[in-house]
């Protein structure tokens, strides 16, 4: 399961434009909201600008914790929601270890990125874009990126913006 | 119905601690869009004459744009407004950041405040809930702490708007910043927050903005992004955001030195973009929906200016470096710096120090008068020394915190004639003798000495076929000239009208003036999909001169005229001594009776006529005042 996809941000070249996240906001759901968005801008000083998007993770802990059944994996690899099933229960956002789940007050569905592409190609500054973990390695051979996500995980993390 | 608003504006009576939520009126926005409009209307109707700007009588204004908190390029933007105690005439201010797009998505277009509460507060604003909370615990703060105390309160996604130290001790060119380094600098708003006790306004926004046409905005905004990021303008923009303009200002002999003496400075390659974006910058950063991402986030890693934060643009490299004859670069990027921290705006700042440091060369200023402090040329100690004395108003600091008119008023001495200022503002880095358009649009900008009312940039660096495109072919090469006053009257105008439409729809001027890339038609288009709102170029047009018709009767009716139109003595009658504009003098007089005429004014006293009120729709607001037929 090594080339799951995701897509992740270097917090050093994001200039923290929120252009991902209303295009996101946009296409979905045809509004400008940044709390109907499947991305979360964070901009955290010392100059970091953090875009999160869900990490794909191989134990996926949100298909687990889903009482309904409403998440799965598609034979691409991405984790979707079944909004015919999905109750916006919850449970999904409280499993989640990156906060990349949350539950749009308007449908009460879960929403998450789904790997649509629309945010990567619209970037000015070409900060995000879908990966691997093997690519990323490639990328960022020293872990950098990763390791700025890892140091500021309390705050990035806090679920402030799924409550 | 207009869409992609929040659809209300909030009213705070802080002598009584009431809160009132209105509807936005949607005749008004029709007459004069959000943002620097909608203000000017407003505050046009509720601050009365004869007031002292620093009273409870005076009302202070926020507001957001019509595009606001739209995907539209660099659509951060929100202005504050009052009567400035800096020049006590119309005051307006305007910043980019994330504070506007927030206070979209909980709901509200403006928030206005009267009266004055006797112990400090701040407004907290989450979604539908409005509530005034006791400051006393950032009250003496200053901004970054502010910030952090603040948002550790309200949520780290909360985004404020808050004055440091500057406000609350009443400095006149105190600044009211935002999302910690963004600043509506001018015309000493700050100090309005201060003297009614407002500390801040806190804003979490959870809502959405529902647009008019969603079906075409993505293609629509799409477009709009291409081209931004095709301007050839973008990629330097975004290398050296307005640092490198000290290098392009050098160069036309427009980089005002020992203040305003000059237009040229040999230390210009020391606080140069080149040099902040090789030694100092961390990276770029952009504000809602940006592309050009002009701010800068620095550092300097060590020694006695050590700082980390956003800074600095060309106004700032200008005004605490080539204007004080200062090439220490660091102290110019820690001064920047300590401004936010303090919340002062860095024009006024440097231009009364450079002041003070002229008067000090000229032995008109001696360290009795100074505390001892150094005012030669270039002594980056004593500024760094003296914004801090200026925020506190400590010592010398006190008289400084004045500005420089009020500062030569208590000294004398024939120290008036180094001010550098219109209306009492200090004139910003652009020295007018190398740009004649400049020096005009200093003089009729409503708010005092300035360089963004109407941004005439379009004379600046070989914009020919914007010319064409909108004034037509017949002005040139004239217009197109820097050193020539011909036509700058008519080019002032239109731009004035322009740029004011731009700041009733909170869009930034880098894209609209320079690089001169969307024009009515495109902010047109923009407002049908975002707002459901159909105006032409002509609307428009009229709606920016009705904004700055009611800006000038604002003022009128608090005594200015054509003589108040005027730039210091050193500007028009001495030739500049050096450098590329050597021996020129800005020809004021000539361009400005092109303007009036174009204007509708009277040339004697600069007051609009009856019959140009008449077709603006402004009758209404003239009664009782004396107006030419």
């Amino acid at each position: 399961m090594a080339d799951l996809k995701f897509v992740i941000g270097d917090p050093r070249v994001c200039t923290g434009c929120m252009i991902c996240v209303n295009v996101c906001s946009m296409r979905y759901f045809k509004v400008i909201s940044p709390e109907r968005s499947r991305v979360r801008a964070v901009r955290i000083e010392p100059g970091l600008d953090f875009t999160l998007f869900c990490r794909n993770c191989e134990d996926a802990p949100c298909i687990d914790a889903c009482p309904e059944e409403a998440l799965s994996r598609t034979s691409k690899g991405v984790v979707i929601v079944n909004n015919k099933k999905c109750t916006g229960c919850g449970s999904c956002v409280e499993a989640c270890p990156y906060d990349a789940i949350r539950i749009n007050p308007d449908t009460e569905k879960a929403i998450k990125c789904i790997q649509c592409n629309e945010c990567i190609k619209r970037c000015p500054v070409d900060a995000i874009w879908m990966t691997t973990k093997k690519e990323l390695e490639e990328r960022d051979p020293d872990g950098k990126i990763m390791a700025l996500h890892e140091e500021h995980s309390e705050e990035l993390y806090s679920k402030e913006d799924s409550q | 119905m207009i869409q992609g608003v929040g659809g209300k504006v909030i009213w705070v009576d802080l002598t009584k601690g009431k809160i009132e939520k209105r509807p936005i009126e949607k005749k008004l926005v029709e007459k004069y869009l959000l943002g620097a409009g909608y203000l000017s209307k407003v505050l046009f109707d509720s601050i009365p004459t004869g007031i002292d700007p620093l009273s409870p009588e005076n009302v202070i204004g926020f507001a957001t744009g019509l595009l606001t908190a739209s995907m539209f390029p660099q659509s951060s933007r929100h202005v504050v407004a009052a009567l400035s105690p800096l020049t006590d005439v119309w005051g307006e201010s305007h910043a980019a950041g994330f504070w506007g797009p927030e206070l979209k998505l909980a709901g509200y277009d403006a928030i206005f405040f009267t009266g004055a509460s006797l112990d400090p507060v701040y407004l907290n604003i989450n979604d539908s809930t409005v509530e005034l909370l006791s400051a006393d615990d950032v009250w003496g703060r200053d901004v970054f702490e502010t910030d952090d105390i603040l948002r550790e309160r309200h949520g780290k996604r909360a985004r404020l708007i808050y004055i440091g130290q500057a406000g609350e001790n009443l400095v006149r060119f105190a600044a009211v910043m935002n999302d910690r380094d963004r600043a509506s600098a001018r015309s000493g708003l700050g100090a309005v927050m201060g003297s009614k006790k407002l500390k801040a306004i806190c804003v979490r926004g959870t809502g959405r903005i529902e647009v008019a046409d969603p079906k075409k905005y993505m293609d629509t905004m799409d477009e709009f992004y291409r081209r931004m990021l095709a301007n050839p303008f973008t990629p330097g923009r975004a290398k050296y955001g307005t640092t490198n303009l000290v290098e392009m200002m050098q160069h036309i002999g427009r980089l005002p030195s020992y203040n305003m003496r000059q237009g040229v400075f040999d230390g210009y390659e020391k606080i140069s973009g080149e040099t902040i974006t090789e030694k100092y910058l961390v990276k770029p950063r952009s504000d809602w929906c940006c592309l050009q991402r002009c701010a800068r986030y620095t550092s300097v890693k060590e020694g006695p200016y050590k700082y980390e934060g956003g800074s600095p643009e060309y106004e700032t490299q200008s005004a605490l470096g080539s204007r004080c004859g200062n090439d220490n670069l660091e102290s110019v990027l820690f001064g920047h710096h300590l401004a936010n921290q303090y919340g002062m705006d860095t024009i006024s700042l440097g231009g009364t120090i450079s002041w003070a440091m002229e008067a000090w060369d000229e032995g008109l200023l001696t360290a009795e008068d100074t505390d001892g402090i150094d005012l030669s040329w270039g002594n980056h100690a004593s500024i760094v020394k003296l914004i801090k004395m200026i925020a506190f108003r400590e010592g010398f600091g006190d008289v400084l915190a004045e500005g420089s008119a009020r500062a030569a008023g208590k000294i004398g001495r024939g120290t008036e004639k180094f001010v550098m200022t219109v209306k009492k503002q200090e004139i910003a880095g652009q020295e007018p003798r190398a740009q004649k358009s400049m020096g005009l649009a200093a003089v009729t900008a409503a708010r005092g000495a300035d360089h963004l009312y109407a941004f005439p940039v379009l004379d600046e660096a070989g914009f020919d076929d914007e010319i064409k495109e909108r004034f037509g072919e017949e002005y040139l090469p004239e217009m197109a000239e820097r050193l020539n006053p011909k036509y700058k009257g008519i080019m002032v105008k239109e731009c004035e009208d322009f740029m004011v439409v731009v700041e009733s729809l909170g869009l930034c001027k880098y894209g609209t003036q320079i690089p001169p890339e969307f024009y009515y038609e495109d902010v047109a288009l923009a407002m049908k999909v975002h707002n459901g709102l159909e105006f032409t170029r002509g609307d428009l047009q009229i709606i920016g001169e009705r904004i700055v018709n009611l800006n000038r009767l604002f003022n009128v009716k608090r005594g200015v005229t054509r003589a108040d139109d005027n730039l210091p003595d050193r500007l028009t009658k001495e030739g500049a001594p050096l450098g590329p504009s050597k021996g020129e003098v800005v020809e004021l007089d000539q361009m400005l009776d092109e303007y009036y005429l174009k204007r509708g004014w009277d040339n004697e006293t600069g007051i609009p006529y009856a019959s140009t009120l008449k077709r603006l729709g402004l009758v209404e607001e003239a009664s009782g005042m004396e107006i030419p037929d």
